[in-house]
């Protein structure tokens, strides 16, 4: 099997076996789906993937999951719009269906949840309702009715929640399937009256897909992978494709992980339960599957029929395309989850941090659309990934590009942070950066400084400047005694990038001060553990690493804290640091404790370098960390717009405000139809 | 004076400049989450009209945003783009149609604030990143602090435009005025920075250009924040400067105050029932010395004689009732025709306000199911055919049944098993600092005495009694039972107690000696027993399977104030901690990230993990062929405010 074959769903002829999976995008509004939903699809669907799953539609108003969840019964219209992009396209498109049971939230409803038996959700804690035979009948007519306005809006069929967030998977566990009624004793009925409802609905000639938890990794009562095998057996009679995913109530970061698991975890475990359907339905492998190499070999090695590739897809939406022309040319994916992962409260959208593009189809322009009408020559001063990514721009758009960085190696701070342990496939990103710059011709100077009275000499001979100078550490914000050492982060990940794993720190004990509560401070953390040395955490915080609640590394990075024995320090601000050690001081008690230590590593923040834009009359664009630092995101959202300035395309990120295009409003995608 | 009985001066007129407001109590402003993309929304309107119509003086909206650049939460008014002002005319014309007076706050929030919704850098005086946000900004330069203040005066003009009374410029708590001003943010070497002078230039530029959109025929004030409780922060001596500067260019007509950072000291700024009331009255009435401008005190007004006499002493001139009139719209005219008592008094809970909020979710209140929901939920109507309607049960699900039913005309009577109405929350009101909770008992049993419901103590409800009463339709809200885990053998067997929370606050189980506390559930449950314990001489350990202990104390902001009681009462807290079984050890628990494994031998063990719905009755009575509902815990176990939801749309729909 090839990836970009055709492949049958039942009844309909999937134009190649790539799957893009239904995911949260915080696109919609009044819980319908909007123009910007077809805007995103459609995007995935022009690069060539073959099936897209729309995101989510909960099938009974008891399911309100987060705030922008889309409603079945509003989405006849945004389903259609999809359907006709499909239609242009030649994609095969279907509606995701679900109901999050226990796993929702009653925010937003202002009613309570519905569940097979009352076991709170581990989070929100909220104990669910024990759904009443009206309530189960409900929500399978529920089922029943959204599949069938899905096929009749056009869409090719739909595809059933029993994985992560699903009441269908809720009552095919022991976890929280604890009825005594006949629900309990088969445990399989449930997902039996709602797969047979949905067919009923949409007849033969439509998909009927089913996405099933095959491990919830909590074997004491969990569906494992036998005995998923023997559930996904059974229910593949009534199914054309089955997508294969893992994770529970109990492990819900578990079913899109980040970086910290291995990419294509769930490969053992598709082929086990493809040799269990016996070719009743196709399966689907998911995963942590980004790369084009690994979906070809699992296809090869007949461990699944099709392979879901969610998150490349969000990064580069014409992988489909580009794995058939040249595959180098695909922006990876790093499985970083830090702007696609969005089942958060703030709603914010999907989008993605070497792609800023996606979930803004609508408002960002394409910058790979068109071309200069005027080419222009260009100097980019740094060669971090704000520099590459705007010189990559520029020379895709015609312009005749100059890049130079003042260091012997690009990639910038990113390749320094990719130093450490759990973080390697940053570095995926500048590596793909430099490629392309020099496919596209780029002249890349490494090892090259950049003097403010040669780029003024330039701009005055008409070369446009774009400063991506980066940012530069800060000094300790504590008092530092003479003989103390503290040391950037930066520093002592630049030394385990040049192979001293223990970062050229002293011997002895150190003490992370971690102010931010990002992924830096934990992985440099785990690093030096990891290295054999004894690390100790502070973080004004109640938990370590608070910020990666976002990417669902929150729990898994203390749990991998705590195994690596790493101490945390918690509620405190690092105040001193002398021969006794670093003096930390609670927050809120004013208790005071000092923590032996022979270094501290400092990973706060940075501040910009911004000494050549002041040096050159503060007037040349800037982007990225040279404004302020930030992560990769900024720096590609703010080169691109960089770079797009040269062609006086909106202001440079560093002045003025007028590309305002986050305040825009979104819309729903219908114009009939009531909400 | 005009009205308001025992108040002399709660309910006497004041000018604020070309404004003048009927009485003292401010609704000031607060986040409500109801911007719909940007714009203000009906829901807007009719929450601010609901306090109008309820005799509030005068009303100052949420902030909006005077620059693309400001951004920081979802559901901020963008008053950066012209389209707001219909949505502001609805609002003002609302308020307006009772005598009411509405100032518009407006506001940058500078560094405190991310780039999730702009997408663009963060605006600040310099590169410092907020505490919460935890965002580099970009420091401004000249150029764009012009284009900050002049935001600032198109957006006066454009309240102006929308009806709007007056403008408060929020200088306070989270702004990039307050960013200027404080030395913990503002580390300029330019004009903007260094002498506190130059820090309050830019005020002093913004109040200049707003006052010239404006012209003198609308109101314009200045909220300042007394002391930011923060290292390097604004002190009370730097802002009674301030003030006196903004006084002396005669641009300002009032002064507004508060107290904290949002992003660093938000526990002080929206403080819970742990926080004595009045605790922020110090500024005010040091501003007040220092000016001769009306000046707005706020922290915890709950009550009006509370109010009045903060006025009396010469506090301040208004005051400032946020949550007070978010529970009950009618405050201040329930004090002024002498009904006080019939005030649903806030709890000073920040569940459903405060905690809300936090959670890009819309205002609510514990108390009030209509708060948040005024343009959405039609006021009750009185039903042509009264109906008998038996509740069982008089905690706050039962009793906002009854009191939903009895307001649309039902006859109504509420049969409570016990002696006092309140159910579980009466025993979470008997833990020290947690009394006001038990404030919604006695609201609620008021308005039900009010109403004319029937309230009966002491009698079990059963199928039987059901027969003989025959109504035309019960209510069921039987609350939960404690339930017993897995691993804890029956009571009484063991080799120490094993007993629930409930258990000890109602003064079942008196545990002594070494005790542990396992916590499921995140709560005030565990926590505040905790404490008791603690002050009873117990020494306590709070164990619990999750990251945190107390974990929503967060949401509520009772968790800082929680953190330092808990080190000076010496409650130890034991995370990512489960508990295995009960051997001859005594009680073994699993680090879970780890798998280490420990024995401890306590003298007691109390529990706070999910209790069981009470619903057997509920089930009796479907059986029999009654018309029967059910609202609260005995449907799934919740907290308070599920049960007054519930509670309320039950007793609407009969």
């Amino acid at each position: 099997m090839k990836l970009l074959e055709p492949v049958e769903l039942g009844p309909v002829t999937a134009p190649n076996r790539l799957l893009f999976g239904p995911h949260v995008t915080n696109l919609g509004r009044r819980r319908a789906l909007t123009d910007r939903h077809t805007a995103y699809y459609e995007r995935r669907m022009a690069g060539g993937c073959g099936v897209v799953v729309v995101e989510e539609a909960a099938v009974h108003p008891s399911d309100w999951s987060y705030e922008h969840s889309p409603l079945a019964a509003n989405c006849g219209a945004g389903w259609s719009a999809v359907a006709e992009a499909a239609a242009r396209h030649g994609s095969v498109a279907l509606a995701a269906l679900g109901h999050t049971g226990g796993q929702g939230s009653s925010a937003y409803s202002q009613r309570e949840l519905w569940a097979p038996s009352g076991v709170p959700e581990v989070n929100s804690r909220e104990v669910p309702k024990v759904m009443e035979q009206a309530d189960i009948d409900a929500v399978v007519t529920g089922f029943g009715e959204a599949a069938e306005l899905a096929v009749r809006s056009g869409l090719h069929g739909v595809e059933v929640n029993a994985g992560q967030h699903s009441l269908v998977r809720q009552f095919l566990s022991g976890l929280t399937n604890l009825r005594g009624d006949d629900y309990g004793a088969d445990k399989l009925r449930f997902a039996r009256e709602v797969l047979t409802t949905v067919r009923a609905a949409i007849g033969p000639g439509k998909v009927l897909g089913l996405r099933l938890s095959c491990d919830e990794l909590a074997p004491w009562a969990g569906l494992t992978p036998e005995s998923a095998a023997e559930v996904a057996a059974v229910l593949a009679e009534h199914v054309d494709h089955l997508v294969v995913v893992a994770g529970s109530i109990f492990s819900v970061q578990a079913t899109r992980p980040d970086t910290h698991v291995p990419a294509g975890f769930n490969l053992d475990l598709v082929a086990s339960i493809r040799t269990a359907v016996d070719g009743r339905a196709a399966v689907v492998a998911q995963g942590s599957i980004v790369d084009v190499a690994m979906a070809e070999q699992a296809l090869a090695d007949g461990r699944c029929d099709l392979v879901e590739m969610t998150r490349a897809q969000v990064a580069d939406a014409a992988l489909a395309r580009k794995a058939a022309a040249d595959p180098t040319a695909i922006r990876p994916c790093i499985l970083c989850n830090q702007t696609c992962q969005v089942r958060d409260a703030r709603n914010p959208v999907v989008t993605c941090v070497v792609d800023p593009r996606s979930g803004h189809e609508t408002l960002d322009p394409d910058t790979e659309a068109g071309g200069a009408a005027h080419p222009s020559d260009v100097w980019v001063v740094g060669g971090g990934v704000t520099g590459l990514e705007a010189a990559r721009v520029l020379a895709a758009r015609g312009h005749l590009v100059r890049l130079t960085e003042r260091s012997p190696a690009l990639g910038g701070v990113l390749r320094v942070a990719a130093a450490a342990d759990g973080r390697a496939p940053l570095a995926r990103i500048a590596d793909w950066l430099e490629s392309e710059c020099r496919r596209l011709g780029v002249d890349l100077q490494t090892g090259t400084e950049a003097s403010p009275e040669q780029v003024e000499a330039a701009s005055a001979a008409g070369t446009r400047i774009v400063l991506a100078t980066g940012g530069h550490d800060l000094r300790p914000r504590c008092e530092v005694a003479d003989d103390a050492v503290v040391v950037p982060v930066a520093r002592v990940l630049e030394a385990v990038a040049a192979g001293d794993a223990h970062g050229a720190l002293p011997a002895g004990p150190v003490l992370v001060d971690d102010p931010i509560g990002g992924p830096v401070g934990v992985a440099i953390a785990e690093t030096l553990a990891h290295a054999g040395r004894h690390v100790e955490l502070a973080t004004p915080d109640v938990i370590a690493g608070q910020l990666l609640s976002r990417t669902g590394d929150l729990a898994p990075a203390n749990v991998r804290l705590a195994q690596a024995g790493v101490v945390v320090h918690k509620r405190v601000v690092l105040q001193r640091v002398d021969a006794e050690g670093a003096h930390l001081h609670d927050r809120y008690t004013g208790e005071r404790t000092v923590v032996p230590c022979a270094a501290v590593v400092d990973a706060g923040h940075r501040v910009p370098d911004d000494s050549l834009w002041a040096a050159t009359g503060s007037r040349h664009a800037r982007a990225g960390d040279a404004i302020a630092p930030r992560t990769v995101h900024e720096a590609v959202l703010e080169a691109r717009r960089a770079a797009l300035a040269v062609e006086g395309i909106g202001p440079d990120p560093g002045h003025g405000t007028t590309a305002l295009a986050g305040a825009t409003t979104a819309s729903p995608a219908t114009s009939a139809g009531s909400h | 004076m005009s009205g308001g009985g025992q108040y002399r001066y709660l309910f006497s007129p004041l000018r604020l400049g070309p404004v003048t407001v009927p009485n003292r109590i401010v609704f000031s402003a607060h986040l409500t989450n109801y911007a719909e993309d940007g714009m203000p929304s009906e829901q807007h309107a009719a929450y601010y009209e609901a306090r109008a119509a309820g005799g509030a003086g005068l009303i100052i909206t949420e902030e909006h945003s005077v620059h693309p650049t400001d951004w920081p939460y979802e559901k901020m008014i963008h008053a950066f783009h012209p389209e707001v002002v219909p949505g502001y005319k609805r609002i003002t014309e609302a308020v307006h149609r009772h005598g009411v007076p509405i100032f518009a706050q407006i506001n940058h929030n500078g560094g405190q604030a991310s780039s999730m919704y702009t997408r663009l850098p963060v605006w600040a005086p310099s590169p410092v990143p907020d505490p919460l946000f935890r965002e580099v900004p970009k420091a401004v330069d000249t150029r764009e602090i012009a284009e900050i203040v002049e935001g600032y005066a198109t957006v006066a003009a454009r309240c102006v435009e929308g009806g709007f009374d007056g403008i408060e410029l929020q200088c306070s708590h989270s702004s990039i005025v307050r960013g200027f001003l404080s030395r913990a943010t503002n580390q300029r070497t330019d004009a903007y920075g260094g002498s506190l002078e130059n820090r309050t230039r830019i005020l002093h530029e913004i109040v200049a250009a707003v006052r010239e959109a404006i012209g003198r025929n609308i109101a314009l004030g200045v909220r300042l924040c007394g002391d930011e409780l923060i290292d390097d922060g604004i002190t009370l001596d730097e802002t009674v400067e301030v003030a006196r500067a903004v006084e002396a260019r005669g641009q300002v007509d009032y002064l507004n105050t508060s107290i904290g950072v949002a992003t660093a000291s938000l526990f002080m700024i929206e403080a819970s029932m742990h926080i004595p009331p009045e605790y922020a009255m110090f500024i005010p009435s040091a501003l007040r010395k220092a000016v001769d401008l009306p000046v707005v005190g706020v922290g915890r007004f709950k009550d009006p004689l509370q109010a009045e006499k903060a006025l009396a002493e010469g506090h301040a001139d208004l005051i400032g009732v946020v949550r007070g009139q978010i529970a009950d719209p009618d405050f201040a005219a329930k004090a002024r025709s002498g009904h006080a008592h019939e005030i649903r008094l806030c709890l000073s809970c920040n569940q459903e306000c405060v905690g809300r909020m936090g959670l890009n979710r819309w205002l609510g209140c514990i108390e009030n199911p209509r708060t948040g929901r005024e343009a959405v939920l039609p006021p009750l109507v009185r039903v042509g055919k009264p109906r008998d309607v038996l509740v069982v049960g008089a905690g706050p699900a039962g009793l906002q049944a009854a009191i939903t039913a009895a307001a649309k005309g039902h006859r109504v009577t509420v049969h409570e098993r016990d002696d006092e109405p309140g159910g579980q929350v009466r025993f979470a009101a008997s833990v020290p600092n947690r009394a006001e909770l038990g404030d919604i008992v006695r609201n609620q049993t008021h308005e039900c005495e009010r109403l004319g419901v029937d309230l009966k103590y002491g009698q079990e409800v059963t199928p039987e009694l059901v027969a003989a009463l025959a109504p035309d339709v019960v209510v069921v809200a039987t609350g939960s039972v404690p339930s017993r885990p897995w691993w804890a053998p029956p009571p009484g067997e063991g080799a120490f107690p094993i007993v629930d929370v409930l258990d000890v606050l109602r003064g079942d189980a008196a545990p002594s000696g070494d005790v542990v506390v396992y916590d499921e559930l995140g709560f005030h449950q565990a926590t505040s027993v905790a404490e008791l314990l603690a002050d009873r001489g117990c020494q306590v350990e709070i164990v619990t399977n999750g990251m945190v202990v107390g974990q929503d104390l967060g949401i509520t902001l009772d968790q800082e104030n929680f953190w330092i009681r808990a080190h000076a009462k010496g409650i130890r807290q034991t995370v990512d901690t489960i508990v295995n079984g009960v051997d001859e050890h005594g009680l073994v628990t699993m680090h879970h990230p780890t798998g280490t494994v420990t024995s401890r031998k306590p003298d007691w063990v109390v529990l706070a993990v999910p209790s069981s719905p009470a619903d057997q009755l509920y089930r009796d009575l479907l059986a029999a062929g009654v018309e029967v509902h059910r609202v609260g815990d005995c449907v799934a176990p919740r907290r308070a405010h599920a049960a007054v939801i519930d509670g309320r749309r039950v007793g609407a729909a009969l």
